[in-house]
């Protein structure tokens, strides 16, 4: 809301600076966006809260001014006539729900010309462009009082006025020229054979106030904030009028604003008021009688506030001090006020303008409480967990990375991704769909630093994941890892997930084949029979799809499961004796798996193996290329004593012997 | 004799005084001490010196070979600790590490900080229904107030607690906790939160929040600032200032927006303004979060009686936190992950 200090000038008198003023009502609550002067006067920009439909007129914000100021203001009200009746015409009101009161005004015979000056820079200060002392004088009446008003062109109105729903795809066209398609959710203003108005939001062209206007009729209505705010949603419009329609008026100044208005045509227009009408009943607006508890008050703050200064803070506020006890302070809030429900909205306000700075800060003890204390749904204890595996992973030379949970379902289903929930009303296509995978998320952001000619890209993100669920859904986190470069091969990935596994003492650990869409080399990720994730290397069609550089090598694994499965970490005793190693020169056959090789090794070494590894691989003229050639080797240790070279030769010999019988491998 | 041993004395003092290293000291033990050294080459005239001769100048070579060995003893003992010099203006070996992300780092910073006050991290889903969201956090439906906290609905079963949507805030973990625990508590809940606003440098569909709340017999306005008193000071500065100014969310009466003393100018501190800071745009202070007292009616929403207790809660968004704390001036860059971003928040 946008006013100047001249037209507070006008209710109360002041002799505080623009810019101490706008520090005291930020500080109570209205802030101050926006101060600047404007010749002989001060415009401010304050933010109205929700709560505060008065503050969206100079009298609420005198009476707030007045208030942080510690006085009163001392607000005049013109006295409402009703006479004569206007004959011309009826209001008909077809549902009160949507409007439940609707006066008019007529002055005849007024002459539409400039405003004067004082009037122009009224409302010019207050944001608003002048066009003729008619609308100036709505306008202003308008700021003053919070009440929008419309005039129309008298005499462009046919037979009564009706304020009824609009038929499906009746027309309006606004004063902004542009034409509308209704619908039933609109209200509108009509006569007997035209739409005039949509209600509370616009007047129509054809019955604006022109140069030409000689008779005025002068609207003035409370209209639904509810249908206000879904008929101006369906037009697609937000005016000052229904953004105060929409956070309610007051019937009371309603009609203080029609009859200043009326006043104003005029003296300033030479016009004369020749008749009231009225339609619907004007609502009974009543205070609710609240008591300050002040014990409870104060147990409340942290900070006694005397009852002197509590009544002298209503009081300004224009609050009626209804009764003063020692313990209690019964009151009734201002007339002019809608947002008073609980006691607690009381102590808001006497809180305010005594200064919340006032208070004293206090650190208070708050009993220690054991997570297991507290009864909450599962994933609600992850925290911690997943903070501990962020660190761990950091730890393992990986970079956090955080995407989108949202994505479009086009993109989501091209990676196979199935079951997403969609969004209802997404701000942007592609935007539109919850991630059922990290998957794509890592994608976007290896693609995007490759592009920028980084390599070696080491990843990871703990996030959720959504999908559809029967009737209902799933919402789990889960760990993915993203590997890219050249330094990074699917072995890497595996030591990675192995190594988590490790961290969590894990036991169980299984790797399944397992065809998984958009991966190849895919594997399960399972503990014993649990799944509890997945890796691959993204397949070479995808890689082109998203014309990735490098290979994307990707894991993921379910944050719950691993939580679950992971155990305390318990001492294992560790042998003091020499470990010994030999090699092993191996070709294997391309259709036969390593897992032979560990399976022999396993078998004749038996529970003098320690380790085993690949310490050389050898590509070469003499080995086929339908071979794989490596050196294996071997660690041997014993528990409880040192072995001797013949033991070793023995053991190792085994394992030379039994490999040899096999079909596709070749000792080197 | 005598004048051999005089030339061999000197010349060690020489040699000792040229030793620039332990090596260098070990080149001489060989030359004055081993096999072919010149105190070698006199002990070997020994034997063909008379008795009373070989007396005096075995003694005398003894002592002498006592004296180089000492000399150079303790030449070397000089030089011990002392290793070879390494030109280390040379470039280092680059350093291969992980980082977490600074919104993760952030966002656990910030639960520490109130963790040390006794307060308990819990999470809720970010799938919520209307219920949660809006209606127990006493938001009228279909009311203006509603507008600021624009949703994401989702093509979800509706059920007896509304439609299923995107939370906009943290708060309905507020309600998932105290539905469910008797007071007293205090609780953070950070996480995702998501709402249908354009993206530009301060704005996105998807960013993080944190939400603190503490319910008991005594909690009040006083410990509420005094809980952000302390954060704050923590957080950002132990010298930063703070000011509440009243505000209006349905949820909280009273409810508060707090400001810090801009971080960069510090003009909101010291109530002078001489520059015009781009940061708080001159006015001295920057809004980082909203809180107030849980209003009644939240608290018997979850079946709390708001006689018997009170509360107080606040939350803050994360990137704002971060871009306040760091001066990212771009909200955009926290979900590129560009690795020239993420490298400098090695925390």
């Amino acid at each position: 809301m946008r006013f100047s200090l001249n037209f507070v000038k006008e209710l109360l008198p002041l002799d505080v600076s623009a810019q101490e003023l706008a520090s005291r009502l930020t500080m109570a609550g209205m802030e101050v966006e926006f101060l600047a002067r404007a010749g002989k006067d001060w415009v401010f920009d304050v933010e109205v809260t929700t709560n505060r439909y008065d503050w969206l007129s100079v009298v609420g914000i005198t009476r707030e001014i007045a208030a942080c100021l510690h006085k009163k203001a001392n607000i005049k009200y013109p006295k409402v006539v009703k006479r004569p009746i206007l004959k011309e015409r009826k209001v008909i009101i077809e549902d009160l729900k949507d409007c439940p009161l609707y006066i008019g005004r007529q002055i005849e015979d007024l002459k539409v010309k400039n405003s004067p000056a004082w009037l122009r820079e009224r409302v010019f200060h207050c944001g608003i462009a002048t066009i003729n002392n008619v609308v100036d004088i709505t306008n202003y009446c308008m700021l003053k009082w919070g009440n929008p008003l419309h005039a129309f062109d008298a005499d462009k109105l046919e037979g009564n006025i009706y304020i009824r729903r609009a038929k499906k795809g009746e027309i309006f066209i606004g004063i902004d020229e542009r034409e509308r398609k209704l619908c039933r959710e609109n209200l509108v203003i009509a006569d007997d054979k035209k739409v005039i108005a949509l209600a509370g939001v616009m007047g129509a062209k054809n019955s604006e106030v022109s140069e030409n206007t000689k008779n005025v009729f002068l609207e003035a209505a409370i209209f639904s904030p509810l249908t206000v705010r879904r008929s101006r949603r369906a037009a697609g419009i937000d005016t000052e009028s229904s953004y105060r329609f929409e956070r309610k008026v007051h019937p009371d100044y309603l009609e203080y604003a029609s009859v200043e208005s009326s006043r104003l045509m005029q003296e300033l227009g030479g016009g004369r008021f020749t008749g009231y009408a009225e339609a619907g009943k004007k609502p009974i607006i009543k205070s609710k009688k609240l008591t300050v508890d002040l014990k409870r008050f104060a147990d409340y703050l942290g900070e006694e506030i005397s009852s002197t200064q509590i009544k002298k803070i209503l009081t300004n506020l224009d609050f009626e001090i209804l009764k003063s006890q020692k313990d209690k302070i019964s009151v009734l809030p201002s007339r002019f006020r809608f947002d008073f429900e609980d006691e607690v909205d009381v102590y808001e306000e006497i809180v305010r303008i005594y200064g919340y700075d006032r208070i004293a800060p206090c650190i208070p003890f708050l009993v220690p409480r054991d997570e297991s204390s507290f009864s909450v749904s599962e994933p609600g204890f992850l925290y911690r967990f997943k903070n501990e595996l962020r660190t761990f992973m950091a730890s393992l030379g990986l970079r956090e990375i955080i995407t989108y949970s949202i994505e479009a379902d086009q993109e989501l289903a091209n990676l196979g991704q199935k079951d997403f929930i969609l969004l209802l009303n997404p701000l942007r296509a592609q935007e539109n769909a919850m991630r059922t995978s990290l998957l794509l998320g890592m994608i976007k952001s290896i693609r995007n630093n490759l592009n920028r000619n980084q390599k070696d890209l080491r990843f990871f993100e703990i996030a959720n994941i959504y999908s559809h669920q029967k009737e209902s859904f799933i919402e789990k986190p889960v760990l993915a890892i993203g590997l890219s470069g050249q330094a990074n091969t699917l072995f890497c990935l595996k030591g990675l997930v192995e190594e988590i596994f490790k961290y969590l003492n894990i036991e169980g650990m299984d790797l399944r084949p397992e065809p998984q869409a958009h991966l190849s080399n895919a594997l399960g990720i399972y503990i014993n029979s649990e799944k509890a994730g997945l890796l691959g290397k993204l397949d070479e069609k995808t890689k082109k799809d998203f014309d990735l550089k490098q290979d994307l090598l990707f894991a993921q694994l379910q944050v719950g499961v691993l939580k679950e499965k992971r155990k305390e970490i318990a001492y294992r005793s560790y042998s003091l004796y020499p470990a010994v190693s030999r090699d092993i020169s191996i070709a294997l056959r391309r259709d036969k798996k390593f897992a032979k090789i560990r399976a022999a090794v396993e078998r004749k070494a038996g529970e003098f193996l320690v380790d085993m590894r690949i310490v050389d691989e050898y590509r070469g003229k003499d080995i086929s290329s339908d071979y794989h050639a490596f050196t294996l080797r071997v660690f041997y240790q014993s528990k409880d004593r040192t072995l001797t070279s013949s033991e070793v030769d023995a053991l190792h010999t085994g394992i030379r012997e039994d490999l040899h019988t096999q079909e596709g491998i070749i000792l080197r | 004799m005598e004048h051999e041993v005089k030339r061999l004395e000197e010349d060690l003092q020489k040699d000792i005084e040229k030793a620039s290293d332990a090596s260098d000291i070990e080149a001489l033990r060989i030359k004055y001490l081993g096999r072919k050294s010149p105190l070698a080459e006199l002990f070997s005239q020994i034997p063909s010196l008379s008795t009373e001769e070989k007396k005096i100048w075995g003694k005398n070579l003894n002592i002498l070979k006592q004296k180089i060995t000492t000399l150079i003893d303790e030449k070397l003992s000089g030089f011990e600790g002392k290793e070879e010099e390494i030109d280390l203006t040379f470039p280092s070996r680059p350093v291969e590490r992980g980082s977490r992300h600074v919104i993760s780092v952030v966002l656990q910073k910030i639960c520490d900080i109130f963790a040390h006050l006794g307060f308990v991290v819990i999470e809720g889903p970010e799938i919520e229904d209307e219920w949660h969201n809006f209606t127990a956090l006493n938001f009228p439906s279909d009311h203006p107030s509603r507008d600021a906290f624009d949703t994401f609905y989702l093509d979800l079963k509706e059920g007896k607690k509304g439609k299923q949507l995107l939370r906009c805030h943290t708060s309905p973990s507020q309600i998932r906790v105290m539905q469910k625990n008797k007071p007293p508590f205090a609780v953070i809940s950070p996480g995702r939160v998501y709402r249908p606003d354009e993206v530009d440098a301060t704005h996105s569909f998807m960013f993080h929040q944190v939400e603190g709340f503490a319910v008991g017999q005594d909690s009040n306005f006083a410990h509420l600032k005094g809980v952000l008193f302390y954060f704050a000071r923590q957080f950002f500065s132990p010298d930063v200032s703070l000011r509440f100014r009243p505000h209006f969310f349905p949820f909280t009466e009273p409810s508060a927006e707090v400001d810090i003393s801009c971080i960069i100018c510090g003009q909101g501190k010291n109530k002078k303004k001489t520059t015009r800071c781009s940061v708080c745009k001159g006015k001295g202070w920057l809004e980082v979060l909203g809180c107030g007292m849980i209003h009644p009616n939240v608290l018997e929403a979850c079946g709390i009686d708001s006689k018997k207790y009170q509360g107080f809660a606040f939350g803050m968004g994360i990137e704002r936190m971060a871009m306040l704390k760091y001066g990212v001036s771009d909200i955009r860059l926290f979900c590129e992950n560009d690795v020239k971003f993420l490298e400098q928040f090695n925390l």
